[in-house]
């Protein structure tokens, strides 16, 4: 084992520095998937970036109508903010359900969406709430919206030198309510199959709606054709059914411990369903 | 895990046959092959990297020709380990080309990998995913070159 560098940074820049320095440096947020992966010896940084000391990275600001997650908000945080609520229910709701108290303790926002597991709680959440991912390296800094950060299995748009800095969720539509549902094993697990929505109602019909299906593929699925069969209907349980068969169509899921790729699609309009069918309820108590 | 597909080459079965065993023109159409040489008889080594994500592995392959009818099938083992015999690969590879109607060849192959070891312990779904990917990539460079070849 070849040995390996340690840095605490207390700024940003200083933390951008070091990783433009170093190809093989990863940054250290909360260590929940990292240090279990250096433990399986599958990942052997040549230097570690701690972002622990960063205070600017922490935290929740109300930003315009919708709200700035700094990338090292522990888990606990986020699912603990009553201020995420309506359309931005949906993140929280991610937030709560991830792992265990341990890991909602330690882990973080940016920690756990720049290891991008495709069964991983927040890419769908984010996702569908149409988030966007603050990217900073040494020379400036850039934006992506969720839909496009993730880009592969396990593989996001950052390049070399480059980190999360935050994680922006705009305002959400008045009356919006979000909602995320899981399927896993057991309590904990990653997710089987996972539903984010964002729903909205104009009385008995749907005003505005995206889902991202989450488990079933390399990244979040979103589908335009399944959301716009449903925006401007009243979500009568066929419509929904058809829309959730889009979906499972054009997943790609695989086949692993947690279940076969045919299970997965078989679940995927049901668990569309009953996300939808937590929002409507939710969106007329709101009304 | 089982990879299988297929793929057409625009050319003749003799031509998609003298490529596939010519080292020289098949290492630079695997993905991540960075040499390869004889080693002996019906025998090759190769050095072949990827990476899934933030896992990048590197394996030292023994391949070996165990069966060849020309120029129409053969199938080969591959042993390998990664430097620090973290991981252990070996598979069972089987190869047919059949001529199509319009004179073209049709390329099937598929291939039996067990990886046990660190890369054992990530999802094999995923490492799945991740062949069939690498496998329409060798596809793609291999037709590319051997129609080349054929126009030059």
């Amino acid at each position: 084992m070849r040995p390996m560098e340690f840095h605490e940074p207390a700024t940003l820049d200083a933390a951008a520095a070091l990783l433009a320095a170093d190809g093989e440096a990863r940054c250290l947020a909360g260590g929940a998937t990292l240090v279990a992966m250096m433990n399986a010896r599958l990942v052997e940084p040549s230097a570690l970036v701690s972002l622990r000391r960063i205070e600017e990275l922490r935290g929740i600001d109300a930003e315009g109508d919708g709200f700035c997650i700094g990338a090292m908000t522990p888990h606990r945080v986020t699912a603990a903010d009553g201020r995420l609520a309506g359309g931005h229910a949906v993140v929280r709701e991610a937030a709560a359900v991830i792992a265990n108290p341990s890991v909602r303790n330690m882990g973080t926002m940016g920690g756990s969406i720049a290891f991008a597991d495709p069964a991983a709680d927040y890419p769908p959440a984010l996702v569908a709430i149409g988030a966007e991912i603050e990217i900073v390296a040494r020379d400036g800094q850039r934006r992506i919206g969720a839909a496009d950060f993730f880009t592969d299995w396990y593989e996001t748009v950052l390049g070399p030198g480059e980190l999360i800095s935050a994680i922006h969720l705009p305002g959400a539509p008045a009356g919006a309510v979000g909602v995320y549902d899981k399927l896993a094993r057991v309590e904990g697990d990653f997710a089987t199959a996972s539903a984010a929505v964002v729903l909205a109602m104009a009385g008995d019909a749907c005003s505005h709606l995206s889902i991202a299906v989450g488990g079933c593929g390399p990244t979040p699925l979103r589908l335009a054709e399944a959301e716009s069969a449903l925006i401007g209907s009243g979500l009568d349980a066929e419509a929904v059914q058809r829309a959730g068969e889009m979906l499972a169509q054009a997943s790609d899921p695989v086949d692993d411990v947690r279940a076969s790729a045919d299970y997965r699609r078989l679940v995927i309009p049901r668990l569309v369903a009953r996300a939808i069918s937590r929002a409507i309820t939710g969106a007329r108590a709101v009304l | 895990m089982k990879i299988e597909d297929s793929f057409i080459v625009q050319a003749s079965r003799d031509r998609v046959w003298a490529a596939i065993i010519d080292p020289e023109r098949i290492a630079p159409c695997i993905p991540g092959c960075e040499s390869i040489e004889i080693s002996g008889p019906n025998c090759y080594r190769a050095r072949v990297s990827f990476a899934v994500g933030p896992i990048k592995a590197s394996f030292n392959l023994e391949v070996e020709v165990t069966e060849e009818t020309p120029p129409s099938f053969v199938a080969s083992t591959t042993r390998g380990e990664e430097g620090t015999r973290a991981s252990v690969l070996t598979a069972h590879n089987e190869l047919h080309l059949v001529t199509l109607e319009d004179g073209s060849t049709e390329v099937r192959y598929v291939s039996d990998v067990s990886i046990v070891g660190r890369l054992g312990r990530f999802g094999l779904g995923v490492m799945k995913k991740k062949a069939a990917a690498l496998g329409v990539e060798f596809a793609e460079a291999f037709r590319a070159r051997v129609e080349q070849d054929e126009a030059a």
